[in-house]
């Protein structure tokens, strides 16, 4: 404790040490890496138990080259046990002040990969200079230049309108009749065409079918939510997980391989990686803190709290089908082997989760019609695969449609 | 003259004069008094709404009505917080355990949905009643009844637990103090860690008592058999290894001692030179003499003497002396003889009823056929019948004297099924100290001190021994629903024992599984330890020697029973979907039409038509099609039971007549309340009686019975041929006259009804071909696939008004029909014309054979109600089934009207989320609790859409899914239908017909295949075997 509490207190004194070293230049001759490299080093092998600036399962790497030399670190990062083993008083003594939990030995890291994590521990912890003028500066959007040369052309031919109204105008005057205004013309023109049958017939049924299809579109479109991005009561990136991290689909969503449900992923399954993993890049700590509070876990003291009464998370549902329509997830990801993203769409992108599809019948029919079955590959289709070949050609594409999959009682009931 | 005369517009004007003045005065209605509410002018003028503004207002809230509806709703999704290891949202989870309410055992699985247990299954692996029957399908739907008991009650009052616990241990203690006895009151218990603790708790307490009871008491058959073996134990019987079956009036298929011997009879009844022969001898019509092969009518009270003529001739054959016989069904037992005596060892005789005369002569009878071991077996006996009635007698006179300080009643409503002994209510409520441990506030909880609100079954840990040798388990499947507590909880807080119920099964279980594993004993459910054969042996020759029976002095009492027999006499039975009336208060099996009558929502007392005539009753029908009966009043020893309805029964003996016990109920909940009359109410210990039997006058009853056709009408619609013509038929085919199919005469020249064709086929050679074999030999009609049908694809009910009108939601129908004394060929012979014949055909036979038939979907290849449904919502698959599409149908019913089977079911009404009137009863789909039994893979059917049998599509999608994701072939038994997972027969047999290995094709290809009305020309996937009945051409 007293150790902890020194510790406390000199770390300011040592960052101001720090950044003194590092202003002379000293540490930076020193640590030399590819920052990056170590960027994706340190996320991939480290962050499960350390951050750059506050201790986790093990303590915060931010200042570490600063405490201890690059030789005792490379030792000690290749394989800790080693190093407590040859007697060294350090590594025995961080060993216990973290009460004996054991960090993996990483033989696989090369000098120069340690080199580089190090360096991104030094680079990392700075604190980010912000950009003057970043984000402020107004760019105009490409796309606004076409709307702004069709202003110009109407403003061009109002223009001409009206100087050919007054062209029209000075020529009467001229010749002495009475002048009219614009609107008396406008007027007397629109009562010459409405007064001619097939003006009004034409325009009739040009507004007819232009409201009956809008009508139709409109109609088709009730109950399509495609595009329907709710707000979530946790701002959970797929971008960020899916995307930057490349965690498989299945590991939270893991009904989708074996039951007719993708189930949102338990809480406690958020908890394997967040448990360590305390904090966001984007949010910080107030996201991540919402599964704390619904499963009751202290981040301070890094446990469960006892006799918690746990708080189910309120996701807001985005794809639905009527009850009337049943959908097998395993049924397609396991034995039709199609893509999440097919339906999804590109979820790896999604900051936040919207409709990609329609989930229109429609929809779910063309697909069924030009999605080819895994025949092949599944010992399931055998016998089936033989006759479809008699009766199709042996080089015919199985499709679902041709294993009847538009029947209506695949779906329905 | 004539102006004097004087006309009036009719006799109302002549008698009342001022009256039509008045009328006239008022032809036309008076100004509707706008004043009165609106008020005067003045008030109208100083109000700010004007029209201009009611009508922007009612604009406005009309517009934005419109828009606000034209928003989605919002859907939340709740994942668990920590995801439980064994639960994967929309798998289901199948946990062994075993099922017993008293009255009936069965070990079972139970199928769970997200943690709710929405439906029950066989447990096939059980040696021992693994075949469940309606009530036990049926009782998932009672977990979620929300008229159960939530919380304890003290005095009338709900209260806690601790204020219970502490109440009755004061009551237990002041009846100790004071002298007075302790008594544990039980139907038969089966558990052994059960009886271990009510013997713990009896250890506590100097007068102690344990009484047993049965509410259908099998008393007196149980102290025969102690007389006989030393042992108070009834024989497992072995129907499986019986060739020759005589039962004289035992129900064994449908309500006798508690062992379910369906599966195993019915492994002799498949047609064959080995098949068994069953005759019955008995008064009212059940479902076993519905299944014999040749069924004698005979009243209860002259069983014995039956039993005695079967014993003379048996002993005059193998030259042992003989008794003094009856006249009474002499002939027809020396047939029955006969038949025990070519079959030897392998002949079986069983007895109903409540008599020890009766049992002694069924011992002695099997003891000289040597059957011992091979038929039926007292080295393992069962014990699901432990009642005793002189311990029961001896109680209630000790409650009346008051020695009893305190009684704890379980598993038994003792108010109920005692409500025929005035004593025992008024005995009841003089003990200070009355507990009754109970899922319901029933009969018995309303006059107890405390009610001990018990867990149902499938959130209870248990264990039993049914059998000597058979060892079963009974696990939770769902969190307690309430604040109730299982009865052996409550044993081991009055007794101060500390740990789980669980903990405690477990360390019984450690010697008894003698190192065989607990959790494998779990799984399975069952367990059968089988002692050695050297103990076997020593237990069979002790018996065999110690086998003690007072012959003479029984055939004295059943010859005299017979002599005394009454004019009228009424038998006590209970009904396949109601049992003794434990499980009530379930909509499903009141909903359940009785396999004989066909009649729901009622018991009544069953009549022959010679006595119906005599005593002036009918039962006649409306125009449409609904039936009503006369009442009677019963009387039984000075005890009446009024109103009664009155159905008439073929088949029921003159002279007798039958009622069934379990209706009438005051206690069970809402929906069994008050349905049917409590026949208990006249009934003493035995299950006949003498009775005295009046129609009330002018009365009417109106059932709810659904079907109107009784009798074939000469029609083959379930083919029967007898066994000698079967074996003896060498045409493949059965082109001999007992199944010729119906041949097409076509341009084609004559063509069998599968190759006709009018349009192009599907091609049902590729993939899947599903196909349905229904055998009529195997099928005793006992309604399990009924229930289970009912809960597997969310059926509703309907209720006894739309019932009676014949709009019954079954998917799955069992006809029943009777055979008429009148065929062509006897008309033909007495000169009948074709009016008078069909008119004759209508009426059944006195003595009639009985045929039934499960009837679903056919699902027709050439199915007439595809063709005619406007909007294509109906529709065929590649796969052989007719696939109904719920959300495209629009309710026209021409597919209804034009399906040859009538197997189409409508919604006339929305039945769920409706508590409107009659439709609360079906609280599966009413309530919230309810609802939690509906299976999620099923949709629902909404109003005014149409639905029938889908061949359990959800079941076969599933198996085909499941079989691509392990990558291998479907193989045959992997999808099973509903029904055929619940047939303990083997009736049905589902399966893919392009897979030649696979059962249903053997079927196909046997010679008693045939589609039922072949002459349709339907083509459906669903066949049938023809009946083989055991006699002679």
């Amino acid at each position: 404790m007293i150790k902890r509490t020194t510790l406390r207190l000199l770390s300011p004194a040592l960052l101001v040490l720090m950044i003194l070293l590092s202003s002379l230049g000293l540490s930076a001759q020193e640590i030399q890496g590819d920052a990056a490299n170590g960027k994706s080093l340190f996320n991939s092998q480290c962050a499960a138990c350390h951050k750059l600036d506050k201790k986790v399962v093990g303590p915060a790497l931010g200042d570490v080259t600063q405490r201890r030399s690059v030789e005792w670190l490379t030792a000690w990062i290749k394989n800790n046990q080693e190093l407590r083993e040859s007697g060294d008083a350090d590594a025995i003594a961080i060993f216990e002040e973290y009460n004996g939990s054991v960090m993996p030995a990483f033989p696989g890291l090369s000098d120069q990969d340690v080199m580089d994590i190090l360096t991104y521990t030094i680079e990392g912890a700075k604190p980010k200079d912000p950009v003057p003028g970043d984000g402020t500066t107004v760019v105009v959007a490409q796309e606004d230049d076409n709307s702004t040369l069709l202003y110009i052309l109407g403003a061009l031919l109002l223009f001409m309108v009206v100087l050919l109204a007054r062209v029209k105008n000075t020529l009467k005057s001229v010749q002495g009749d009475a002048t009219t205004t614009m609107l008396e013309d406008a007027n007397v023109f629109t009562r010459t065409a409405l007064k001619n049958p097939r003006v009004v017939t034409v325009l009739t049924v040009v507004i007819a079918v232009v409201f009956l299809q809008q009508l139709y579109v409109g109609l088709m479109a009730v109950n399509v939510e495609t595009g329907y991005q709710p707000h979530q009561p946790i701002k959970f990136s797929h971008e960020l997980h899916a995307g930057q991290n490349q965690i498989d689909c299945n590991y939270c969503h893991s009904g989708a391989r074996k039951s007719k449900h993708s189930n949102i992923p338990s809480a406690n399954v958020c908890m394997n990686c967040h448990m360590y993993i305390q904090e966001g890049p984007k949010y910080g700590t107030e996201e991540i803190s919402k599964i704390y509070a619904a499963v009751g876990f202290d981040p301070e003291t890094g446990s469960y709290i006892e006799d918690y009464e746990q708080k189910p998370i309120k996701w807001v549902r985005i794809h639905k089908l009527p009850d009337l329509a049943y959908f097998n997830h395993a049924q397609h990801v396991t034995a039709g082997q199609v893509e999440c993203q097919t339906c999804h769409g590109p979820i790896e992108e999604m900051e936040e989760v919207y409709q990609y599809s329609p989930l229109t019948m429609g929809w779910c029919i063309n697909c069924h019609r030009e999605t080819k079955v895994q025949v092949e590959t599944n010992d399931y289709y055998e016998d089936m695969h033989a006759k479809l070949k008699e009766k199709y050609g042996p080089d015919a594409d199985i499709t679902v449609e041709m294993i009847g999959g538009l029947e209506c009682g695949k779906c329905h009931y | 003259m004539a102006e004097n005369k004087k006309y009036w517009r009719g006799i109302s004007e002549l008698e009342n004069p001022e009256l039509t003045q008045t009328l006239s005065e008022q032809e036309f209605p008076s100004q509707i008094p706008a004043d009165e509410f609106l008020g005067n002018e003045d008030n109208l003028d100083s109000t700010h709404t004007s029209r201009r503004d009611f009508l922007k207002y009612m604009g406005f809230s009309t517009a934005a009505a419109t828009l606000a509806a034209c928003e989605s709703p919002v859907y939340e999704s709740l994942p668990y917080v920590v995801g439980p290891e064994e639960i994967i949202p929309g798998i289901a989870n199948f946990y062994a355990s075993s099922y017993y309410d008293g009255h009936d055992y069965a070990a079972i699985l139970i199928k769970t949905r997200e943690g709710r247990p929405i439906k029950i299954e066989n447990n096939k692996e059980a040696a021992l009643n693994g075949g469940a029957n309606t009530r036990v399908h049926a009782s998932v739907l009672n977990l979620y009844d929300s008229t159960r008991l939530q919380k304890p009650v003290v005095k009338g009052q709900e209260s806690t637990w601790s204020a219970l616990d502490q109440g009755v241990m004061e009551g237990l203690q002041a009846a100790e103090a004071a002298g007075k006895q302790v008594v544990v009151l039980t139907s038969s218990v089966l558990s052994p860690s059960q009886k271990s603790l009510i013997k713990k708790l009896g250890a506590g307490y100097t007068n102690f008592r344990h009484v047993s009871f049965d509410p259908i008491s099998y008393s007196q058959k149980l102290d025969a058999w102690q007389e006989a073996t030393g042992k108070r134990a009834l024989p497992l019987y072995h129907f499986d290894n019986a060739k020759a079956i005589v039962s004289v009036g035992a129900d064994f298929l449908g309500d006798w001692i508690g062992q379910s011997v369906s599966g195993d009879y019915a492994k002799n009844r498949k047609p064959g030179k080995d098949m068994s022969r069953h005759l019955q001898f008995e008064a009212g019509m059940s479902l076993t003499g519905s299944n014999a092969d040749k069924r004698y009518k005979v009243k209860a009270s002259q069983y014995g003497a039956v039993l005695v003529n079967i014993y003379n001739e048996i002993a005059a054959a193998k030259g042992m002396t003989t008794m003094s016989g009856s006249d009474v069904m002499k002939a027809e037992a020396k047939a029955a003889a006969k038949e025990l005596l070519a079959a030897g060892k392998k002949g079986l005789v069983v007895c109903g009823g409540n008599n020890k005369a009766n049992e002694h002569l069924c011992i002695a009878i099997n003891a000289m056929l040597a059957n011992t071991e091979t038929t039926l077996s007292y080295v393992n006996r069962s014990y699901f019948r432990q009642g005793d009635e002189k311990a029961m007698q001896a109680l209630i006179a000790d409650m009346k004297a008051g020695k009893v300080g305190a009684v704890i009643s379980h598993n038994l409503n003792p108010a109920y099924v005692l409500s025929g002994n005035a004593d025992f209510t008024a005995a009841y409520k003089k003990v200070p100290c009355s507990v009754a441990v109970t899922q319901k506030y029933d009969e018995t909880a309303q006059i107890s001190t405390f009610v001990a609100a018990e867990h149902h079954y499938c959130e209870s840990w248990g264990d039993f021994a049914p059998a000597d040798g058979h060892y079963s388990l009974q696990q939770p499947t769902i969190k307690p629903l309430f604040s109730t507590r299982q009865f052996e909880d409550n044993l081991m807080a009055w007794t101060g024992a500390t740990g789980s119920y669980h903990d405690f099964i477990k360390r019984n279980w450690t010697s008894l599984l003698g190192g065989n594993d607990w959790s494998t004993a779990l799984h399975d459910g069952v367990f059968v330890k089988s002692s050695s054969v050297a103990d076997e042996m020593a237990a069979d020759t002790e018996l065999e020697s110690g086998l003690s029976v007072d012959l003479a002095g029984a055939a004295a009492m059943a010859l005299a029973s017979a002599k005394d027999a009454p004019a009228m006499e009424i038998n006590f039975t209970q009904m396949t979907g109601m049992g003794v009336g434990t499980i009530a208060n379930n909509p499903w099996l009141l909903e359940f039409p009785d396999p004989i009558t066909r009649v729901s929502w009622d018991n009544y007392l069953s009549v022959a038509a010679a006595d119906a005539a005599e005593l002036g009753l009918k039962n006649w029908n409306e125009s449409n099609g609904a039936l009503n009966g006369s009442t009677v009043n019963i009387t039984v020893n000075g005890k009446t039971l009024e109103n009664v309805p009155v159905f008439i029964q073929p088949g029921q003996t003159i002279g007798t007549a039958s009622l069934a016990v379990g209706y009438g109920r005051f206690g069970a909940g809402e929906v069994a309340d008050k349905v049917g009359v409590n026949a208990y109410t006249i009934m003493g210990m035995d299950h006949q009686a003498a009775a005295e039997v009046a129609a009330v006058a002018e009365s009417k009853h109106e059932f709810a019975c659904i079907q109107l056709a009784h009798t074939m009408m000469g029609r083959d619609i379930v083919k029967e041929v007898n066994l000698d013509t079967y074996l003896n038929d060498d045409a493949q085919n059965g082109h001999d006259g007992w199944n010729e199919p119906p041949i097409f005469e076509t341009y084609k020249g004559p063509l069998v009804g599968d190759d006709v064709n009018l349009w192009d086929d599907f091609d049902h050679e590729t993939g899947h071909m599903w196909n349905m074999s229904i055998d009529l030999n195997l099928c005793n009609g006992c309604g399990a696939c009924v229930i289970a049908c009912h809960s597997e694809n969310n059926v509703p009910v309907v209720g006894k008004d739309e019932m009676r009108k014949h709009r019954d939601m079954h998917w799955l129908r069992i006809d029943r029909y009777y055979s008429s004394d009148t065929t062509e060929e006897t008309a033909e012979a007495e000169g009948l014309g074709g009016i008078e014949m069909y008119a004759n055909m209508e009426v059944p036979s006195e003595s009639p054979e009985v045929f039934f038939q499960p009837v679903m979907c056919q699902h027709c290849n050439h199915a007439p109600c595809e063709t005619v449904c406007p909007v294509a919502a109906t529709s065929h698959s590649a796969e052989g089934t007719n696939h109904m599409t719920y959300n495209r149908c629009i309710g026209t019913r021409y597919c209804a009207n034009n399906c040859p089977y009538k197997v189409r079911r409508f919604n006339w009404f929305q039945y769920h989320d409706n508590t409107v009137g009659m439709f609360k009863e079906n609280y599966a789909m009413n309530d919230d609790l309810g609802r939690m039994v509906l299976n999620p893979d099923v949709t629902v059917r909404s109003r005014g859409v149409m639905e029938k049998c889908s061949m359990c599509i959800q079941r076969t999608q599933l198996g085909k899914l499941e079989a691509k994701k392990r990558g291998e072939k479907l193989k045959d038994g992997q999808v099973q239908t509903a029904c055929q997972s619940a047939c303990d027969t083997g009736a049905i047999v589902f399966g893919d017909v392009n897979d030649k290995e696979s059962k249903v094709f053997a079927m196909k290809q046997d010679k008693r295949m045939y589609h039922l009305l072949g002459s349709v020309g339907t083509q459906p996937s669903v066949f049938y075997q023809v009946k083989v009945r055991n006699t002679k051409a």
